[in-house]
């Protein structure tokens, strides 16, 4: 929490300490950087997939057939089909000439396009994410703010209890239970899926509701663990700054109370929210293998866990390029909006 | 203007936030797809654990692309409920003197979807298909093995011959059919257009599919065998079984099947006392397989395992009573499997007797036998599962041959891994289900010829078992055939070298106004009449 990365950002760059870097020159090494590591990253995770036993066609199917056993010869011609025959530095080769022609290739399971499979559930992950981060935010902010003002009084206990609470709530018993009292007992709400079966034949309007209604449980699902964990944060970073000398001083100088907790206590909490802000951008293209599978709602998690146990290179490679782009995104980005809030950082 | 305060950056972050969730909603949540036909209140709403792997209704083997395939076109034969083939698209066939060439007559009048004729040139071409390896459709890639020529001699005639004659060769003409001016227009089927909206001459017809969630099909009224009677049968893929229970209690979904948990809850719960229920035993055992080079080389320890082991109280304890005790790698109601071998009964004094004349005997009295001074310890190794029924059936194995004086440790393998040091013959015993064919040739389980690269990974060597097997697949006369492999079933029986344990059965729940699901070794969707000939007693309330 400490430490900033933006300083560690001018020293790895090797320039003395003395010479500020303009701030394109930083996004550009900053850039430079990243796709290095993403290099990287790929080639790791695409020896990991096919150094570790069997492959896309041993385990298909999962159990032991009798009447699907073939010759070797043929198998070979089934692993021929998806160049697993080939070296290990021939097959990254070949999977990153085709990303250098914008092709990410077809999942060796449906043999359907990885873009396709990708973007489709896309959509949904986003969604989901930038929904229940929404609302952790907007309930962590306030939350976190009120337990800080006055540490260890009612407010702050009570909060704490309670953050602490939800945070050790396993999500599949909570969904478990969300779908029992609000589906299942009191039907207000959808069990599970993205729209009901007849959805399709609704207008535009009662459409979105409908869909709007599907989202209700795996929203308040995905975001409990996320509000009591930032409101934690959130009230930690406050209490910090509280007593920092800024404040003190703006209380000193008689300040109303609001004034110094929004003007001055936050803006010197900015700094390390940031930072946790930079990891939730990546957060949101995970995707939670648990909520999508008890809804039943096609995310990026089922998809990527899937894959895995199916060995389907392609896709696993797809999903490792999209989430660690996102990652050095929201490094970035949270360098630069450390530049943006702390005036320190910017000027070197 | 105001230097932007941290408030502006929040509003503006908001700002962000809501056009992203909008931009999400509309490109990727709200893009329903274009609106098909309704679906009437006559549709079957089946529950599915995954996607199926392709809509291309031949390529690829799994069961839910299977499902699809047989519900959307035809075979020239097809199984029924008493695993019996049936002709279907094809009304009689013949084979040559020799046994290696047969000839089928199909059906006149049959059409496909879009109207055009099923010809002889639609089987050869789906043969052809079916054995490129690009098609990547093992089960028929290896029951077409053997085959050398294929050729449509009229438009309602197809010959085939093969290498060598086969008793057993008809089993593969249960591929599904698919049409060559539709399915042939592209060289790779699995990846083409064709397997995004496939079209057959089956019951139903592809309507459509929205990956992860929803794949409809109607029925298709001019069906050469009757119309179905019902409308249409849409699956919603729902990979939780808990949340799929709770949409059939819900009425969201009229049919799926349960993990033996839900089993037992639904027959205990008051909620669930309106479904309908019945239960399946598929083409599969569980067995554990005893390494014949090391531990296990002598026949009486291999039986004194499975004589240690309390099945009956397993089965009504742990399996909720889904199971039964195997006795071979045969369907216990095929007709196929020797009625006169019984199960080995829960026996230790008789397991203990076994371990004696072995020579295992427990010297020092710690519990575990030994002989030459080394201890019968052994290493059970198993594939990580998902169904948790494996991790206690290892546990129950564990404790019941403790009983009598034997030490197991249980190691658990990714499923890539655990086949590689099967197949380097590095382990002591393994644990697995097996599925096996309706057809009785089991030579590449057993016979000595498997042991390399085949499926005898367990090194059987018996030369009465390679005579059998080998007799069986010289005979085309049912009746010797029966003998054979009774005999053959008798003599694997006597040497244990797979310790047979359950056929676990599958359980169904759904909508009791539904009638005519069928129970059978292969599903209740996948034979023929199949799902044709469900029917609702009262049309379904729209949910």
């Amino acid at each position: 929490m400490g430490e900033r990365p933006g300083e560690a950002m001018s020293r790895a760059g090797g320039e003395p300490a003395r010479r500020v870097p303009s701030l394109p020159a930083a996004v550009a090494r900053r850039i430079g950087t990243g796709a290095v590591t993403l290099l990287l990253v790929t080639w790791v995770v695409f020896a990991l997939c096919l150094l570790v036993p069997g492959d896309a066609v041993s385990v298909e199917g999962g159990a032991d057939a009798l009447g699907r056993r073939l010759p070797p010869e043929r198998v070979a011609e089934l692993r021929a089909l998806y160049h697993l025959d080939e070296s290990l530095p021939r097959q990254y080769g070949l999977w990153l000439r085709d990303v250098a022609r914008g092709n990410l290739g077809r999942s060796f399971y449906d043999r359907r396009p990885v873009v396709e499979k990708l973007s489709e559930r896309l959509g949904i992950t986003l969604t989901l994410n930038l929904l229940s981060l929404a609302l952790a935010v907007v309930l962590a902010v306030p939350l976190g703010a009120a337990a800080a003002w006055r540490p260890g009084s009612h407010v702050d206990r009570v909060a704490g209890v309670v953050t602490y609470a939800l945070y050790a709530v396993p999500v599949f018993w909570a969904g478990l239970l969300l779908q029992l009292a609000f589906a299942a007992r009191l039907d207000w709400l959808p069990l599970f899926g993205l729209q009901s079966p007849g959805a399709r034949h609704l207008g535009a309007l009662h459409g979105l509701v409908d869909q709007a209604a599907h989202l209700v449980l795996p929203v308040v699902c995905l975001s409990y663990g996320g509000l009591a964990y930032l409101s934690r944060f959130v009230r930690a970073t406050l209490v910090e700054s509280l007593h920092g000398d800024a404040v003190r001083a703006a209380r000193a100088r008689g300040l109303p109370v609001r004034r110094v907790l929004f003007f001055h206590a936050f803006r010197q909490a900015a700094v390390p929210m940031l930072t946790l802000a930079g990891f939730l951008i990546p957060g949101l293209l995970g995707g939670s293998v648990i909520v999508e599978t008890v809804f039943a709602l096609p995310g990026l998690g089922t998809l990527f866990v899937d894959a895995v146990f199916q060995r389907d290179v392609p896709v696993i490679m797809g999903m490792t390029l999209l989430s660690a782009a996102a990652t050095l995104a929201g490094i970035v980005v949270a360098d630069l909006a450390y530049a943006v809030f702390d005036p320190r950082i910017r000027r070197g | 203007m105001t230097p932007p305060g941290p408030w502006s950056a929040v509003i503006s972050f908001l700002r962000t936030t809501v056009i992203g969730i909008a931009a999400a909603l509309a490109s990727g949540v709200a893009c329903a797809p274009a609106p098909g036909p309704a679906i009437g209140d006559g549709a079957v709403r089946a529950g599915l654990y995954a996607d199926p792997q392709t809509l291309s209704l031949l390529g690829k083997n799994d069961t839910n692309s299977e499902i699809i395939a047989r519900l959307v076109t035809d075979s020239l034969v097809q199984y029924d409920a008493r695993l019996e083939l049936q002709p279907r698209l094809a009304t009689a066939w013949e084979t040559s003197p020799d046994g290696r060439t047969v000839t089928f007559h199909l059906r006149p009048g049959v059409r496909w979807h879009d109207g055009a004729p099923l010809t002889a040139s639609d089987v050869v071409f789906s043969v052809e298909k079916a054995r490129d390896p690009a098609t990547d459709s093992k089960s028929y890639m290896s029951s077409f093995q053997n085959l050398v020529r294929i050729e449509a001699l009229d438009p309602l005639t197809v010959a085939a011959e093969y290498a060598t004659a086969s008793a057993d060769f008809l089993e593969g003409w249960a591929l599904p059919i698919i049409p060559q001016h539709l399915a042939g227009l592209e060289p790779d089927l699995l990846s083409s257009d064709f397997a995004r909206h496939p079209v057959g001459c089956g019951p139903f017809k592809f309507v459509r599919h929205d990956p992860g969630r929803e794949i409809v099909l109607e029925a298709n009224r001019d069906y050469w065998d009757g119309e179905p009677r019902i409308d249409a049968i849409s699956f919603s893929i729902v990979p939780d079984e808990r949340t799929a229970y709770q949409a059939l209690l819900k009425g969201d979904l009229h049919v799926i099947g349960v993990p033996p948990d839900i089993w037992a809850e639904a027959r205990a719960s008051p909620e669930a006392d309106r479904l309908a229920r019945f239960v399946y035993y598929k083409l599969t055992v569980w067995y554990v397989a005893w390494n014949g080079n090391g531990l296990f080389a002598d026949p009486g320890v291999r039986r004194a395992m499975v004589l240690a082991l309390d099945r009956e109280t397993f089965i009504e304890n742990v399996l909720a009573g889904l199971g039964r005790p195997a006795v071979s790698t045969y369907h216990p109601d095929s007709m196929w499997a020797n009625p006169e071998i019984v199960p080995l009964p829960y026996d230790p004094a008789e397991a203990g007797r076994l371990m004696d004349a072995a020579g295992f005997r427990d010297r020092d009295g710690d519990g575990v036998r030994e002989r030459d001074g080394r201890p019968f310890a052994f290493t059970l190794l198993m594939p990580a599962s998902p169904q948790e029924i494996s991790s206690r059936m290892a546990a129950w194995l564990q404790q019941s041959v403790a009983q009598i004086g034997a030490r197991m440790e249980i190691e658990t393998l990714e499923w890539g891994a655990f086949q590689e040091r099967r197949g380097a013959g590095q382990f002591d015993a393994v644990m697995s289900m097996l599925t096996f064919s309706p057809i009785p040739d089991q030579f590449e389980l057993y016979h000595s010829s498997a042991a390399e690269g085949g499926f005898n990974f367990f090194g059987l060597s018996d030369p009465e078992v390679d005579r059998l097997l080998e007799r069986g697949r010289e005979s085309f006369d049912d009746r010797e055939r029966l003998e054979i492999y009774g005999a053959l079933q008798r003599r694997l029986f006597d040497l244990q070298p797979l310790g047979c344990l359950f056929h676990l059965a599958t359980p169904v729940l759904h909508d009791p106004r539904l009638h005519g699901l069928e129970p059978s070794p292969i599903d209740y969707w996948r034979v023929t009449p199949g799902p044709r000939a469900w029917r609702w007693e009262s049309v379904p309330a729209k949910p």
